[in-house]
């Protein structure tokens, strides 16, 4: 059972780190385009809201992986400096509210993306609930990255501490 | 009752060690179902304060900066530096500042600084005679001047927080972050002379000519950002997104030393470093929208205006201020959460906001140097295998240069608006 919890969330971090390059790519690719298009006296209209949407895709799948590797900043100034399991605890309690709020989040998060259903972006006539998507995405991320830690430390297999992932793609 | 909740939620999920920006959205959360607000106002504020045109640029220019780092340039760039002054007396501490100088031109982070210079100057020099905890300290003050000096990241989250455009931020940071450099290399030749710190060789106009080819191209790309800002050719996120391509075929052709299969994995790298950071304007922006519908940032002004009007107590008030909550704080978080509401009182003492925005966050990058929460100062203690006390006690001279420098910009607007002004005539 820990076992394929712990093939689940390696399946979701290089999922998700493939959405973020991804994501990011699709930036990179549509500003390149908008630069050489303008060089050449014509740049398409659509590129401006395809980087914007690229950019929040990016934060979507970026920001479960920023939890785990610390990007996604903490002050640990004090809980570090507790003697014995205190530091433990509180990392534990910080991932339990961490979780708990991306899912009461997230869940509030469906309605947003539901009323995305009734506008469309002007350049590319998107349905805004795909956009309006990346949000809810992002908060269940968080909240997945930060159960998994939490599975992890009642596990005995994660301390809770941030870690730096290696290359995985 | 509700804004208490709000900031005292927020300050123990701080303490607690719950994420800053997980800190905001849980506040917020407090705050909302208290005042019985539906809580869907939460997801549609964070999409909102992400989808910001501005904020498109901080993937870009941190990509430009990884892809510098990862192709080799950092040993060039000292080189150069080290060709240039490293003859002075205390010669590889001067090597130090000007190559985050120079650094600071590429990256607009200054942890990226701290990492990279200190992994070869920390050691270079203590293998030279100098001892570590001064080594650390140089390394970790003059990483400070890496977002001051353009591209910057915390300038580009203040253009997308007060509407003030990016290339003018950058360029008002340009000469505070010089002023600051040259300012920490006076402080460390005097510490230099009065320790009998070595120097080396003059090596000859001749290497610093071999030393500047070999990092011409590294050095170019703050040209082309700066160009690409200034000829109105090129928006803030075009310019970083070419400098990422530049960049790249730096590396991997020029340089050689970025292998182009590396290239996902700074990619994705970046991405999630620039993730963290966008997560938080969005978790940030439903903390910042209940400040303002509370008119948070008026009751500071007039609290303060209550206590003086005189503009410049208000600048001391305000740099204090940002002093103790930098010491605490994460530079960007502190920066989302009280630029808006200082700009307010700023304004009222007839502070112009791109002169308060430049010392607002030379004064947050100090911070990033200061016990108990200073990001560069941990990073460098921790190349030079030190504990944290020696090194803070050597840090102390160039946080007083760096304090001196922010007094005289914070007192002397022309320092950070005589460069825009001119330009934009």
């Amino acid at each position: 059972m820990q076992q394929r919890f712990a093939q689940i969330i390696h399946i979701l971090t290089r999922v998700a780190r493939f959405g973020a390059g991804l994501a990011f790519s699709v930036l990179i690719g549509a500003v390149l385009i908008q630069v050489i298009g303008r060089t050449f006296g014509r740049s398409p209209v659509w590129t401006e809201e395809l980087t914007r949407f690229a950019l929040l895709y990016l934060a979507t799948f970026g920001a479960g992986l920023a939890l785990k590797s610390g990007d996604l900043v903490n002050v640990d100034v004090v809980c570090e400096a507790l003697p014995g399991r205190g530091p433990w605890r509180l990392r534990l309690i910080s991932a339990v509210l961490t979780a708990g709020v991306c899912i009461l989040l997230a869940s509030h998060a469906v309605r947003f993306v539901a009323i995305g259903k009734f506008q469309t972006s002007p350049a590319m006539t998107l349905q805004m609930n795909y956009v309006h998507f990346s949000v809810l995405l992002m908060l269940a991320l968080i909240a997945v990255f930060a159960v998994a830690r939490i599975v992890g430390m009642l596990s005995g297999t994660d301390d809770g501490l941030p870690n730096k992932p290696q290359a995985e793609d | 009752m509700e804004v208490t909740v709000l900031f005292a939620v927020f300050a123990g999920g701080l303490i607690i060690g719950v994420p800053v920006a997980v800190s905001l959205g849980l506040s917020s959360l407090s705050y909302l179902l208290l005042a019985g607000i539906p809580l869907v106002v939460m997801p549609q504020k964070i999409y909102a304060g992400m989808d910001v045109f501005v904020l498109l640029s901080i993937p870009g220019f941190i990509l430009a900066g990884n892809l510098m780092n990862s192709g080799g340039i950092t040993e060039r760039i000292i080189r150069f530096a080290n060709a240039l002054i490293g003859w002075i007396r205390g010669g590889l501490g001067l090597t130090n500042i000007a190559a985050s100088m120079l650094f600071g031109g590429i990256t607009g982070t200054a942890v990226a600084d701290a990492a990279s210079i200190g992994g070869v100057m920390i050691p270079g020099m203590k293998k030279a005679g100098y001892p570590p905890a001064f080594a650390a300290a140089v390394t970790a003050a003059s990483s400070t001047v890496g977002p001051i000096i353009p591209p910057s990241v915390p300038m580009i989250i203040v253009g997308s927080l007060s509407g003030i455009s990016v290339g003018k931020m950058f360029l008002a940071g340009a000469i505070p972050g010089i002023l600051m450099g040259l300012a920490m290399m006076v402080t460390c030749y005097i510490i230099s002379v009065r320790r009998g710190y070595p120097r080396q060789e003059w090596q000859g106009f001749a290497e610093i000519g071999r030393s500047f080819i070999g990092a011409f191209w590294a050095l170019a790309m703050t040209g082309l950002i700066i160009y690409g800002l200034l000829s109105g050719f090129a928006t803030p996120t075009e310019t970083a997104v070419v400098a990422s391509v530049y960049a790249f075929i730096v590396g991997a052709f020029v340089y050689r030393a970025m292998p182009v299969r590396d290239l996902p994995k700074v990619i994705i790298d970046s991405a999630i470093s620039s993730a963290g950071i966008l997560s938080l304007v969005g978790f940030a922006n439903v903390f910042g929208w209940i400040l303002v519908s509370e008119r948070i940032p008026q009751a500071i002004a007039s609290a303060v205006l209550d206590f003086t009007d005189n503009k410049y107590v208000v600048i001391l008030i305000i740099n204090l201020l940002l002093l103790v909550v930098g010491m605490f704080m994460e530079t960007i978080a502190a920066l989302i959460i009280l630029f808006v509401p200082l700009l307010a009182l700023a304004e009222a003492v007839g502070i112009e906001p791109l002169h308060f925005a430049t010392f607002a966050v030379l004064n947050l990058m100090i911070g990033l140097t200061t016990p108990p929460v200073g990001v560069c100062l941990f990073v460098c203690a921790n190349i030079a295998r030190l504990p944290l006390t020696p090194v803070v006690i050597a840090i102390l001279p160039f946080l007083a240069t760096n304090i001196f420098v922010l007094l005289l910009v914070s007192y002397i607007p022309a320092i950070a608006t005589w460069l825009p002004g001119l330009l934009a005539q």
